[in-house]
């Protein structure tokens, strides 16, 4: 079954390619507009080997990173706190939940209005796309901790510290490891679309003036550079994820 | 012959009093009582008359609003788990770690050497039979097998006293019947002082030396028996007359306190 499965899969991934590089080859597309894969890769080629491109690459990633790092620890804390004191919880969560439900990207121009273009603009615009999905899902982590298993530690003469590594951390990882999947993923989707909007440097930038300008073997090249590092960084999270999450997930197969 | 022995547990006027939205409610009103050495006593009581709350204030998990718990003759005001031991009615393995990890998992907290803990897991697992599933995780264990992981953890500490909070109320008659006459080998292997809560009076007679019996509203000791039954027991001893008779007299004590509880509730209406 399974491999069937994966032959389907990659069949299908393959007709695909084949279908828009045949249809190029006939003429059924115009390839000023939708280039052939061959094209695609060859164009791929060049934008690796060029010195600008990577220039622009790496300020997309440096922005990722750093609202990541700086986002996402800030937000388990907070989701952590809100988990573990009621009060804290019941007032900060229904505000945190009606911000979820905004699509952030109409704030964009107010920020660029409040900080500008450079950096800064970026980076804040960023860690507040990672800062509230890691943040509800720390808090739902933290609400999830039986409190058998903390009465029963306690028992054993735990410390808090004690109680919080060896309960609180297993207890909590799969689903703060699921948050942080979805951070890093809003973090890319919040610096490309502020690039996008207003920018001097990044992949985002690069996208939209490629597109303007109608130079699309280079505009799919990078999309497919773009979409490929996404979708590595997602399963890569998700191995992580399957990982510290296996005990749960064999206790819901039971 | 337990009568000499000395007493390791003693409460003097213990209660416990809840605040719920500032309206006080009494859970528990002055329990007095006394557990010798290496004697088996339980608690019985209907559902909700505190026995629960009784068994953490033993365990100085819970502050006592009244009065005192006394160990060794020393006031107890939180854990001591070189002393005590507790084992809930779910048995609360951690599900990310093995059985045998589960079991090393207070001497984990003590700061145990790892060779050391192991071995300990070891023995304790051949105690409880259940050696060749030392690499498993708790979901792949029947819920008998569970409480046993969960007793073989208890003792891992080597502790003197085990609280036992209504540990097989979640199992089935079968499996109940078999892990008392487990309990009672292990007691007897080991000499610790077990205290018991269940609400099964049978049970409670079978496996105990000593049974309290509690009434509710408040919380409150209606009446000591001492079960006065040949060891080592079998099943057969439960359709016994001795056995009955004693059976008869905690059902007594529980239905007279509910009576007259009863009574005084339409006369004060």
């Amino acid at each position: 079954m399974k491999p069937l499965v994966l032959f389907a899969q990659v069949s299908f991934v393959v007709v695909l390619i084949g279908a828009w590089e045949f249809g190029d080859r006939v003429g059924a597309f115009d390839p000023n507009i939708l280039p052939p894969p061959s094209a695609v890769i060859v164009s791929l080629r060049t934008l690796l080997q060029s010195r600008s491109f990577i220039a622009d690459a790496s300020d997309t990633i440096v922005r990722v990173i750093a609202a990541f790092v700086i986002g996402a620890p800030l937000a388990v804390v907070t989701g952590f706190v809100m988990g573990e004191n009621i009060g804290v919880g019941r007032s900060l969560s229904p505000i945190f939940n009606l911000v979820l439900a905004v699509p952030q990207s109409i704030f964009l121009p107010v920020f660029v209005l409040v900080f500008g273009l450079g950096f800064t603009e970026k980076l804040i615009f960023g860690i507040s796309h990672v800062f509230f999905v890691v943040a509800v899902n720390a808090m739902a982590a933290v609400r999830e901790v039986p409190h058998g298993q903390v009465v029963l530690a306690r028992s054993f003469g735990a410390s808090k510290f004690r109680i919080y590594r060896s309960i609180y951390l297993p207890a909590m990882a799969p689903q703060v490891v699921t948050g942080l999947r979805l951070g890093v993923i809003f973090d890319i989707i919040g610096i490309l679309l502020a690039e996008m909007y207003a920018s001097r440097s990044g992949l985002g930038v690069l996208l939209l003036r490629w597109g303007e300008s109608y130079d699309v073997d280079k505009l799919m090249a990078a999309t497919v550079l773009i979409s490929v590092a996404t979708i590595l960084i997602n399963e890569l999270m998700r191995i992580w994820e399957t990982r510290v999450g296996r005990w749960r997930q064999a206790m819901e197969d039971r | 012959m337990t009568a000499a022995r000395p007493i390791v547990i003693e409460t003097r006027g213990l209660g416990k009093v809840f605040s719920v939205d500032r309206a006080p409610i009494v859970a528990l009103e002055d329990i007095s009582f006394a557990v010798r050495e290496g004697s088996f006593v339980s608690l019985v009581g209907p559902s909700g008359c505190g026995k629960s709350t009784l068994l953490q204030m033993l365990a100085g998990l819970v502050p006592s609003t009244a009065g005192e718990v006394l160990v060794d003759g020393l006031v107890v005001r939180k854990p001591a788990p070189d002393k005590i031991s507790v084992m809930f009615q779910d048995a609360t393995l951690l599900p990310w770690k093995r059985v045998s990890e589960n079991i090393e998992f207070p001497l984990e907290i003590r700061g145990v050497k790892a060779a050391e803990r192991r071995e300990r897991a070891a023995a304790m697992l051949s105690l409880v039979g259940l050696t060749e599933f030392a690499a498993r995780y708790s979901h792949e264990l029947s819920g008998g097998m569970r409480q046993r992981v969960s007793i073989a953890r208890a003792l891992a500490p080597d502790p003197r006293i085990m609280l036992m909070d209504e540990p097989f109320g979640a199992l089935d008659e079968q499996t109940r019947i078999k892990m008392g006459h487990e309990l009672l080998r292990i007691w007897s292997k080991t000499g610790k002082t077990i205290f018991f809560i269940t609400h099964s009076l049978t049970e409670a007679l079978f496996l105990s030396d000593v049974v309290l019996v509690m009434s509710h509203r408040p919380g409150h000791i209606v009446g000591v028996i001492d079960a006065q039954l040949p060891r080592p027991r079998t099943y057969d001893i439960i359709g016994s007359a001795e056995f009955g008779a004693a059976r008869n007299r905690i059902w007594k004590l529980i239905s007279q306190d509910d009576d007259e509880a009863g009574a005084n509730g339409m006369a004060s209406l």
